[in-house]
C-alpha cells in the first residue's frame, strides 16, 4: 500500500487503524486461549496419570518372598491392550550394592517393552514427572513415585502417550484459529462498512459541491450529519455573501449609471435649439460620456459575475424575451424571427443579465440590418453552447469583421462603442472564456455565433 | 394629438414638454408614478412617454396597471439603465418602444410619431386623404402640394381627424385631444376651428354628422 495514499485518505487511515487493532487483538486472544487450554488439558492429563498411579500404589503389596505384587490390577482397559498408549511399570530399587531390577511388574499393554526413566530417585511420597521415549519411539509422559515397604523400595510409574494430550490441543487450536479467523473477517467487514457508511456524507457533500460548481445549484443542498453540517452552513453563507456582494456592486453600478444619465439627458437636450460650437461640443461630450459609462458599466458587471459560482441561465427564455422586444420595437418592419427549438434545454454558466446583454446586442444588430428574416439557433458542443444569429441583411465584409470585434479588446486605449454593440459582446464572451465569431450567413447577411460555457 | 409625459426630473420634463409641443402635440405632465397612473387611466391620451425610474410608483408597475385595466394606447418608456434586462422587462410589461437616456429629442419625437401612426394603422409618415397631405415629421399640411397656413389648434384638429380617417369623431373627443388637462375647455371653440379649417380646405372634406360629430371624407 502506498504510504502517501494511506496518509491522505481518511478512509485508509480509519481502515488501517481498525485493521491493526483487529489483527493484534485476534493474535493475542488466539495465543492466550491456546495457552489456557493447553495448561488445562495438561493439568487434567497429569491428574489422570496421578490417579492411575494412586490406584496402583494402593493395590501394591509384598508377598511372602518379598516380591512386589498388585492385588487388583487397574481397571482401565487400555492397560490390557498391547501398545495402547497407557502403561504402568514397577521397578525395584536395590540396595546400594545391587543392580536395579527393571520391570518387576508391568501392564499388559507394555507387552515385552520396558520404560526407562531417568535415574533420579524421588524421595518417599514424592512424585516426579518426565518425558521419555517409549515403545516404538513414541514420546511418553510419565509420573513416578517411590514406595518403600519395610526395607524394599519400589519405583512405580504410569505413562501415557503424549499425543493423547497434544492431539486434542492441536485440534482445539485448529478450531480456535478458524473461529478467530472468521471473527476477524467479520470485524474487518464491519470496519469497512462503518468507514464507507460513516464517510458517505462526505461523498454526498462532494456531490453537492460539484452541483454548485457546475451551476446546477446556488448553494449546497441536503441534510448532513451534525459533524459536517456546520461546514456546509459556513460554505453556504460564504456563497450567499459572495452573491450578495456582486449583487450590491451591480446595483450600485446601475444606480450610478441611473444617476448620471438623467442629467446627461438634460445636458444633451439643452442646446437642442442652438447651432453653434458650444452646442456641438456639449453634444459630442455627452455622447462620449454616455459611451464610456455604458462600456465600463457592462465590463464591471461582467467581471463581477464571472467569478460567482453556481449560476445557471437557461438560454431559450432569454432569446424569446429579446425576440419579443425586437418584434415590438420593429413592429412596422414586418421582420420574421425564427427561433429554432432547443431540444437539449441548454443553459449558460453565467449571469442571465450578461447573456441578455450579449444576445441582445447581437439580435438587435441583426434586426437593424436584416431585410426580412432572422434565424436563431442554439446548439451544443462538448461543454460549450453556441448561439447562431443569422440575418438576410447586407452582412459585413470579411476585412471589416475582425476590426469590428477587436475594437473593444483594449478598452483603455480605444474609444469604446462601435454603434454595433459587437465589441462589448465579444469582450463579455471572452471574459466567460467564450468567443464571438462572425461569418457569412446562409441567409445572405451576417452570421454572428456566440460560443459560451454551458452547464 | 394629446400626449402624457411622466418624468420626475423637472428640467428633463420641461424639455420633453417643449420638444413635444414644438411638433404640434398637446402635452400633460405628471411628476410621479401615482399621478401619472391616474392621469393615464382617466384621460384619453394618444400616446404616453413614461420614465421607468419614478418616485412613489415605478414606471413598470404603472404600465402594468394600465395594461391590466385594458388601456391599449402606445407607451414609449425612457430607461436610464441601458441593459437588455430592463428593456425586456419594459416590453413584457406592455411598452411599445423604449428609449435609453441620454437621448436626442429628435429621436424621441420620431419614435413617438411612429407609435401614434402605428396605433392608427398608418404605415407612412405622410398621411394622405384625397388631395390633403399631412407630414407628421414637419407638422405641415398641404392641399395638392400647396402648403396650408394653420394655427396650432387648427393643426391639432386636422391631425386628429387625419389619424382617424372615415371615422366619426365627436366634438367632445376632439376637445379632449386638442387641449391639455388644465386648459379651460369650451367645446364651442371646436366648431370655430372646424369652420376655419373648412375655409382653408377643399369643400366637402370635413363632413358634419348631425348629432354625432365630424368625419373626414375619405372618398374625396
Amino acid at each position: 500500500m502506498n504510504f502517501a495514499l494511506l496518509r491522505n485518505s481518511l478512509r485508509m487511515r480509519l481502515l488501517a487503524g481498525t485493521l491493526v487493532w483487529i489483527v493484534i487483538s485476534i493474535l493475542v486472544a488466539g495465543w492466550g486461549l491456546g495457552q489456557l487450554f493447553h495448561q488445562h488439558v495438561e493439568a487434567q492429563f497429569d491428574a489422570e496419570l496421578k490417579n492411575h498411579l494412586d490406584q496402583l500404589t494402593a493395590q501394591l503389596i509384598l508377598d511372602e518372598q518379598n516380591q512386589a505384587k498388585v492385588r487388583l490390577l487397574p481397571s482401565d482397559p487400555r492397560l490390557n491392550k498391547p501398545l495402547s498408549g497407557l502403561y504402568w511399570q514397577i521397578d525395584r530399587i536395590p540396595a546400594a550394592d545391587e543392580q536395579p531390577v527393571k520391570a518387576v511388574l508391568r501392564s499388559r499393554s507394555l507387552w515385552d517393552e520396558t520404560l526407562t526413566v531417568p535415574a533420579d530417585t524421588p524421595a518417599d511420597g514424592e512424585i516426579h514427572q518426565h518425558r521419555i521415549v517409549g515403545p516404538q519411539g513414541v514420546a511418553l509422559r510419565v509420573v513416578e513415585r517411590t514406595v518403600t515397604i519395610d526395607t524394599h523400595s519400589l519405583r512405580l510409574m504410569v505413562a501415557a502417550n503424549e499425543s493423547l494430550m497434544t492431539e486434542p490441543i492441536e485440534d482445539f487450536k485448529g478450531h480456535l484459529w478458524m473461529a478467530l479467523g472468521i471473527l476477524g473477517m467479520g470485524l474487518t467487514l464491519a470496519a469497512l462498512m462503518q468507514v464507507f457508511v460513516g464517510l458517505a456524507p462526505l461523498r454526498s457533500m462532494q456531490n453537492a459541491l460539484g452541483r454548485v460548481r457546475h451551476g446546477d445549484a446556488r448553494n449546497m443542498e441536503g441534510t448532513f450529519p451534525n459533524e459536517i453540517m456546520p461546514l456546509v452552513n459556513e460554505f453556504n453563507t460564504v456563497l450567499a455573501q459572495n452573491a450578495e456582494v456582486v449583487e450590491r456592486a451591480r446595483t450600485q453600478a446601475g444606480n450610478l449609471a441611473h444617476a448620471l444619465k438623467t442629467p446627461l439627458s438634460v445636458l444633451a437636450n439643452a442646446p437642442e435649439k442652438r447651432d453653434d460650437d458650444l452646442a456641438r461640443l456639449v453634444a459630442s461630450q455627452v455622447d462620449a460620456v454616455r459611451k464610456q459609462v455604458d462600456y465600463h458599466l457592462s465590463r464591471a458587471q461582467a467581471a463581477a459575475s464571472v467569478q460567482v459560482p453556481g449560476i445557471r441561465t437557461a438560454v431559450e427564455p432569454v432569446i424569446h424575451g429579446l425576440v419579443r422586444v425586437m418584434q415590438r420595437v420593429h413592429a412596422d418592419r414586418q421582420l420574421e424571427f425564427v427561433v429554432h427549438p432547443d431540444q437539449a434545454n441548454l443553459a449558460f454558466r453565467g449571469e442571465e443579465q450578461d447573456l441578455q446583454e450579449m444576445l441582445g446586442n447581437l439580435i438587435d444588430n441583426a434586426s437593424k440590418w436584416a431585410r426580412s428574416r432572422i434565424e436563431i439557433q442554439v446548439s451544443d458542443g462538448s461543454g460549450r453552447l453556441r448561439v447562431s444569429i443569422d440575418d438576410d441583411g447586407k452582412g459585413i465584409a470579411v476585412a471589416e469583421r475582425d476590426h469590428v470585434i477587436k475594437r473593444g479588446v483594449r478598452a483603455d486605449e480605444q474609444v469604446p462603442g462601435t454603434g454595433l454593440g459587437l465589441a462589448i459582446t465579444a469582450d463579455l464572451a471572452r471574459m466567460y472564456g467564450g468567443d464571438l465569431v462572425l461569418a457569412k450567413s446562409y441567409l445572405g447577411g451576417l452570421q454572428a455565433s456566440l460560443i459560451l460555457p454551458a452547464v | 394629438m394629446r400626449i402624457l409625459v411622466v418624468e420626475d426630473e423637472p428640467t428633463l420634463a420641461t424639455q420633453l414638454v417643449e420638444g413635444i409641443q414644438s411638433v404640434g402635440y398637446v402635452v400633460d405632465v405628471a411628476h410621479n408614478g401615482v399621478d401619472g397612473h391616474f392621469m393615464g387611466e382617466t384621460e384619453p391620451y394618444d400616446a404616453i412617454v413614461l420614465d421607468i425610474g419614478l418616485p412613489q410608483m415605478d414606471g413598470i408597475t404603472v404600465l402594468k396597471k394600465w395594461r391590466a385595466a385594458g388601456r391599449t394606447l402606445p407607451v414609449l418608456i425612457l430607461t436610464a439603465r441601458d441593459t437588455w434586462r430592463e428593456k425586456v422587462a419594459g416590453i413584457d410589461a406592455g411598452a411599445d418602444d423604449y428609449l435609453t437616456k441620454p437621448f436626442h429629442m429628435e429621436e424621441l419625437l420620431a419614435r413617438l410619431r411612429a407609435l401614434i401612426r402605428r396605433a392608427g394603422g398608418q404605415a407612412s409618415t405622410e398621411l394622405v386623404c384625397g388631395p390633403l397631405t399631412l407630414d407628421t415629421r414637419s407638422s405641415r399640411a398641404s392641399v395638392d402640394g400647396t402648403a396650408l397656413t394653420l394655427t396650432s389648434h387648427e393643426y391639432r384638429v386636422l391631425a386628429y381627424l387625419m389619424h382617424h380617417p372615415g371615422e366619426i369623431v365627436s366634438r367632445a373627443e376632439l376637445t379632449e385631444h386638442i387641449y391639455a388637462q388644465d386648459f379651460d375647455r369650451d367645446s364651442n371653440t371646436v366648431e370655430v376651428f372646424i369652420a376655419r379649417l373648412r375655409k382653408k380646405l377643399p369643400p366637402g372634406l370635413i363632413e358634419t354628422v348631425r348629432g354625432l360629430g365630424y368625419r373626414l371624407n375619405k372618398a374625396q
